[in-house]
């Protein structure tokens, strides 16, 4: 029981993340049907800046803030970093593309991607990374949960994302800028003719999906220590499917996605073997793909004739 | 004398909204049978007579814009599956055939969207639909085998064959040419080109007129009538323009809201008050 | 960035104006591009076999190696074309196949097996496995279209490199049996051998050919034969029916096409011509390892394709040619610095295109140089205490470009950073405001070329494809040879 708590808490750590991720990809994918290969990178460097800022700061053994003042500072070097990229992403390999055939923009994701992360070689070495959390928050620290107890940085990742999730859906469904965001993921042309201003709707979303990659960069490099340069894109990868599983374009269907990965991935780490872990959520998700290729709570495309 | 198609109660929504009701259609049975009427023995006679003086016959599909139309040729391809209903080609049912399957059933059609394969050379447009009635292999192709050379040379032959049908328009140099150096109006042509390649009995035609000037629409109603006349094809055609339809039609249905409201000769269905209310209250100009 | 006249196309303006367009090729390739426009495609394909068949006399020994790199980069790309250029399938699974060719053949022709089989029944059978695993793997595929085939097909890559590294830890695997090598991969592959012609070894057929020219023209056949058939292929119906449906799925189904057996057709084709390609491959590197197949080699082939022109044949091979050999060219610093000094030049020229503004870009970067150098050796002597790196252009270099002693690492990394700030605002900026971004971006291009890149050839060349990937589908989506296309949705 036990240990079948610990794997929950576990997964859902690693789901929030993926969750935020897939939060990313869903969004950019609903507004533009493309599949943004890179945002595992932006996520990348957004724990990059988050490590960054730490270091500036003195680094996990020698604050030279109070330890809330440096996650703040971190996580804000993270959205800063990330949605510079994700935002610099759109302008110069994507909105170029969009009268381009279909493939077109999806090539340039994937160089797009793999630039960023030879960017990454170069810049911070093939050494990983870590961020030495425990000097930072203690480990004996957090709420218990039935018989275990959850570590309070378990607890901040778990928490933060759920209330961002929360912040997303009102955003996408109150405010004026959400139904904008909406009005051109249903329909690019009709929306520019009713007046919005179709680019600006689509900044908005690479900015705020990447300034979500970069905050779970930084959670998981605090949740897991180890950050490195190719972390973007197992985890992408992930997210991605995540985001499918649940249903592309829809903002729940990510968080669900997202989670149910999460599980599904310590799961399999806790019971079966860390072995086998890619292999089985892969090999998972292709079952799910087949089964339902619009997802958990995606709504099947039109087609138009 | 059996129908090429019919249409048996036809009906689709698309979630809440009843796009086609109860339709019944019959198409390419010559001018004289009705489907509760079948003619035997010594009627068929008449029918073939009748038949091949005119082998087919042109319907035109009329109704203002959301009518039904297309949904209706989508539901006749294979688009869509009809949620009750039944469609018959030659008397069988071709329910739940896919668009590949229906077509080599000798089913063509054009697309009110223009759907021409853009990147490739116009008469590869046409060479391309010949697939169904060709055989040649893979192997064949990769070695050149002298039965591929044959057949290559027979789809040349035919692709250049229908091309021809449309005279100066689309002549000469532009076979060559990307398909979508074309304007629209030649895209329209070349779809029906590409539809002809296919070896149909059927053609259905999705609003051929459509973005074609005044001297180019009359060109193409004279190039309806020659399809039927020459080539022997029965055509079900969409069309929004008075003239075209006027000028093609054996028989005219009226659709508004999936519904059928009138079906008979131009004349008469042009002057039915359903049909006039139809376009009015759509908004239209109504019959000119 | 979007050429101007896309955005009328098919308005009759447009189309009066296609005649026009159809010249042409202007710049300076435009006479190799007509001359090429003018060969037909059997005199093209002798020139390539007859230019190629002169390089191993023309390099030494092992640089041979290098062709025969390229010349399976070729063969690889030529299959994936199939199922990209032609069929329009985005297939990211497509570097398990030439994997699985590899690893089949290695089995089959090491120790891992006590059976060695014969190389001319081994290459037949993998060809056909490949093609069915192609199929099958296609199956489950059929339905989905774009975005999620591509998702899909990745999946499948990423599982087949992770069965090969944990194969003997499989649950259904007997302890003893060890396949694939695991994570070592399998060493030792037997060459190449036809009823006796051993294409290894060191002597046979009176010890004329080296071993790696044997392993050459061996490659070179293969492609050869490879080309022929695809470009019948191409030219058939069956090529057409992939083209339609690249272009339109619906309306190919309309026309008669049976979709999904095409469909599965080219994945089939595809994977056999990565398998041949792989086996190919294992014979010549003499072993096999789970790193030759990851996502770097997908991303290299893809490279390949759309830099030379996906759907083009000789595109494909010019784009081959062009993404095998520059890495060989990344190795030498000396070559490294001429080919980056080149493309700088290049670049400058189809970016500026006037000469009073290039001689002002190039004064310009000049001037910033000496001033940068003098004020840093002001402030920091270590600027420029730093050891020249020792090739022969850097040399001429030596009194204007920073080196830096210590810090050499970080410096470079803001450098770099602002290096590609300053490009992408070259990329929007016009008139002379894209000369003053241009220059400060191609100083500190320079800076971070001369520091670190030229070490890294590695890092260097991942930059490079993926620069080429983005770039080219901005610029010139059509590659090197392929023709526009155009889509309407
Ligand atoms: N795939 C679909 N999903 C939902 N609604 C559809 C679909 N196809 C057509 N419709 C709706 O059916 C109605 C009829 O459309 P259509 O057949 O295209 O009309 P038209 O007579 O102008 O050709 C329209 O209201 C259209 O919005
Ligand atoms: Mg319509």
């Amino acid at each position: 029981m036990e240990f079948f708590l610990q794997q929950t808490v576990n997964g859902l750590t690693l789901g929030s993340v993926y969750a935020l991720l897939a939060l990313g990809y869903s969004m950019v994918y609903g507004i533009l049907k493309l599949l943004n290969f890179a945002h595992g990178e932006v996520y990348m460097f957004g724990a990059f800046a988050g490590y960054g800022m730490l270091t500036i700061l003195g680094g996990s053994s020698a604050l030279v803030v109070p330890v809330w003042l440096a996650l703040v500072l971190m996580f804000l070097a993270a959205i800063l970093a990330s949605s510079a990229i994700g935002v610099a992403l759109e302008r110069f390999a994507y909105r170029p593309l969009r009268q381009s055939t279909r493939i077109a923009p999806l090539i340039s994701a994937i160089g797009a991607s793999f630039f960023l992360q030879a960017a990454a070689l170069l810049m911070f070495t093939a050494n990983s990374r870590t961020f030495n959390t425990p000097q930072l928050i203690a480990i004996d620290s957090g709420i218990p949960f039935g018989p275990i107890r959850v570590w309070m940085v378990r607890v901040l990742v778990i928490v933060t994302s759920f209330v961002l999730m929360v912040l997303l859906y009102l955003w996408v469904n109150r405010t004026k800028t959400g139904k904008a965001v909406r009005a051109v993921s249903f329909d690019r042309e009709a929306a520019a003719m009713m007046g919005i201003d179709v680019d600006k709707v689509i900044v908005v979303v690479f900015l705020i999906g990447s300034a979500l990659a970069g905050i779970g960069g930084v959670m998981v490099g605090l949740v897991f220590g180890r950050i490195f340069h190719i972390m973007g894109f197992v985890a992408g990868l992930k997210a991605f499917t995540a985001a499918v599983l649940g249903g592309i374009g829809s903002i729940p269907g990510a968080m669900l996605g997202g989670l149910m990965i999460g599980l599904a991935e310590a799961f399999t780490t806790g019971y079966i073997s860390s072995t086998f872990q890619n292999l089985i959520v892969f090999g998972l998700l292709i079952v799910v793909l087949l089964i339902r290729p619009s997802g958990l709570l995606g709504r099947p495309e039109l087609v138009k004739v | 004398m059996k129908p090429i198609l019919e249409l048996r109660s036809l009906s689709k929504a698309f979630g809440g909204l009843q796009v086609i009701q109860d339709l019944d259609l019959v198409v390419g049975a010559g001018q004289i049978v009705t489907d509760d009427d079948p003619v035997v023995g010594q009627g068929e006679a008449v029918a073939d007579l009748d038949f091949s003086l005119k082998p087919g016959e042109i319907v035109s599909v009329i109704g203002p814009n959301g009518a039904g139309k297309t949904t209706l040729f989508n539901l006749i391809t294979g688009i869509y599956e009809p949620d009750s209903g039944d469609i018959l080609m030659d008397g069988r049912s071709i329910i739940g055939l896919s668009p590949e399957q229906v077509s080599n059933l000798g089913v063509a059609r054009t697309f009110q969207t223009l759907r021409v394969f853009l990147n490739m050379t116009v008469k590869e447009n046409v060479m391309a639909a010949a697939y169904g009635n060709t055989k040649v292999g893979m192997w064949g192709s990769v070695f050149r085998t002298p039965s591929a050379r044959r057949e290559e040379k027979q789809i040349s032959d035919l692709a250049e064959s229908k091309l021809s049908f449309f005279g100066e328009r689309l002549m000469g140099y532009r076979w060559d040419q990307p398909a979508y150096s074309l304007s629209y109006a030649n895209r329209r042509r070349l779809e029906i080109a590409r539809a002809m390649a296919t070896n149909p009995r059927l053609l259905m035609l999705d609003e051929p007129a459509a973005g074609m000037n005044p001297a180019e629409t009359h060109e193409i109603t004279e190039l309806i009538g020659q399809l039927r006349d020459d080539v022997g094809y029965s055509i079900l055609v969409i069309e929004h323009d008075m003239h075209v339809v006027e000028g093609i039609s054996d028989r005219v249905i009226a659709l508004d809201h999936g519904v059928k409201i009138a079906e008979g000769s131009f004349e008469e269905v042009a002057t039915n008050p359903h049909v006039i209310e139809a376009y009015l209250g759509a908004g239209a100009a109504g019959t000119k | 960035m979007t050429a101007p006249d896309e955005t009328g196309i098919g308005v009759d303006e447009w189309v009066e104006q296609s005649e026009g367009r159809r010249e042409g090729h202007t710049g300076f390739t435009a006479p190799a591009r007509r001359l090429f426009d003018k060969l037909t495609p059997g005199s093209r394909l002798t020139l390539f076999l007859l230019a190629a068949a002169t390089y191993p006399f023309l390099v030494r020994g092992s640089d041979v190696r290098i062709g025969i790199t390229i010349l399976l980069l070729a063969m690889v790309a030529l299959g994936l074309n199939v199922v990209v250029g032609w069929a329009g399938l985005l297939d990211l699974g497509y570097v398990a196949f030439y994997g699985f060719g590899a690893y089949f053949y290695a089995i089959v022709a090491s120790d891992q097996l006590p059976a060695h089989w014969p190389t001319w029944i081994a290459i037949p059978i993998i060809v056909a496995a490949s093609a069915l695993l192609g199929a099958l793997l296609s199956l489950p595929s059929r339905r989905l279209v774009g975005d999620y085939l591509a998702i899909m097909t990745l999946f499948f890559a990423q599982i087949f490199v992770e069965l090969v590294r944990n194969f003997e830890r499989l649950p259904f695997v007997p302890d003893d049996l060890n396949l694939t090598g695991g994570p070592n991969g399998i060493p030792g592959v037997k060459p190449f051998e036809f009823f006796g012609f051993e294409f290894n070894g060191q002597e046979l057929l009176g010890g004329t050919l080296p071993t790696f020219s044997r392993q050459y023209y061996l490659v070179l056949v293969f492609l050869g034969l490879l080309i022929v058939g695809l470009h019948n292929l191409n030219d058939s119906r069956t090529g057409r029916a992939w083209r339609a449906l690249r272009e339109d799925t619906l309306a190919a189904e309309h026309m008669t096409m049976p979709v999904n057996r095409l469909k599965l057709l080219a994945f089939a084709v595809g994977a056999g011509i990565a398998g041949l390609s792989g086996a190919l491959f294992a014979t010549v590197q003499n072993g096999v390892f789970p790193n030759n197949f990851n996502l770097f080699v997908l991303i290299i082939m893809y490279a390949a394709v759309i830099l030379g022109g996906s759907g083009s044949i000789p595109g494909v091979v010019l784009g081959a040619v062009a993404i095998a050999y520059v890495p060989e060219l990344l190795r030498d610093p000396t070559k490294a610095g001429l080919l980056f000094y080149v493309g700088i030049a290049v670049v400058l020229f189809v970016l500026v295109r006037r000469w009073d503004k290039i001689a002002a870009t190039v004064g310009g970067v000049f001037v910033l140089g000496l001033v940068v150098r003098f004020f840093s050796s002001r402030i920091w002597d270590e600027s420029i205490l730093g050891e020249v790196n020792d090739t022969s252009l850097s040399r001429l270099l030596d009194d204007w470009v920073l080196n830096f002693e210590s810090q050499r690492d970080v410096i470079t990394s803001y450098a770099f950073v602002l290096a590609i700030v300053g490009v992408l605002l070259v990329v929007l900026a016009t008139g002379w405001w894209k000369i003053a971004a241009l220059i400060p971006t191609l100083y500190l291009a320079i800076l971070v070329w001369e520091n670190k890149l030229v070490f890294q050839p590695s890092i260097t060349r991942q930059l490079l494809f993926g620069a080429v990937l983005v770039v080219m589908m901005a610029v010139r989506p059509q590659g090197l040879l392929g023709t526009r296309r155009v889509e309407i949705m």
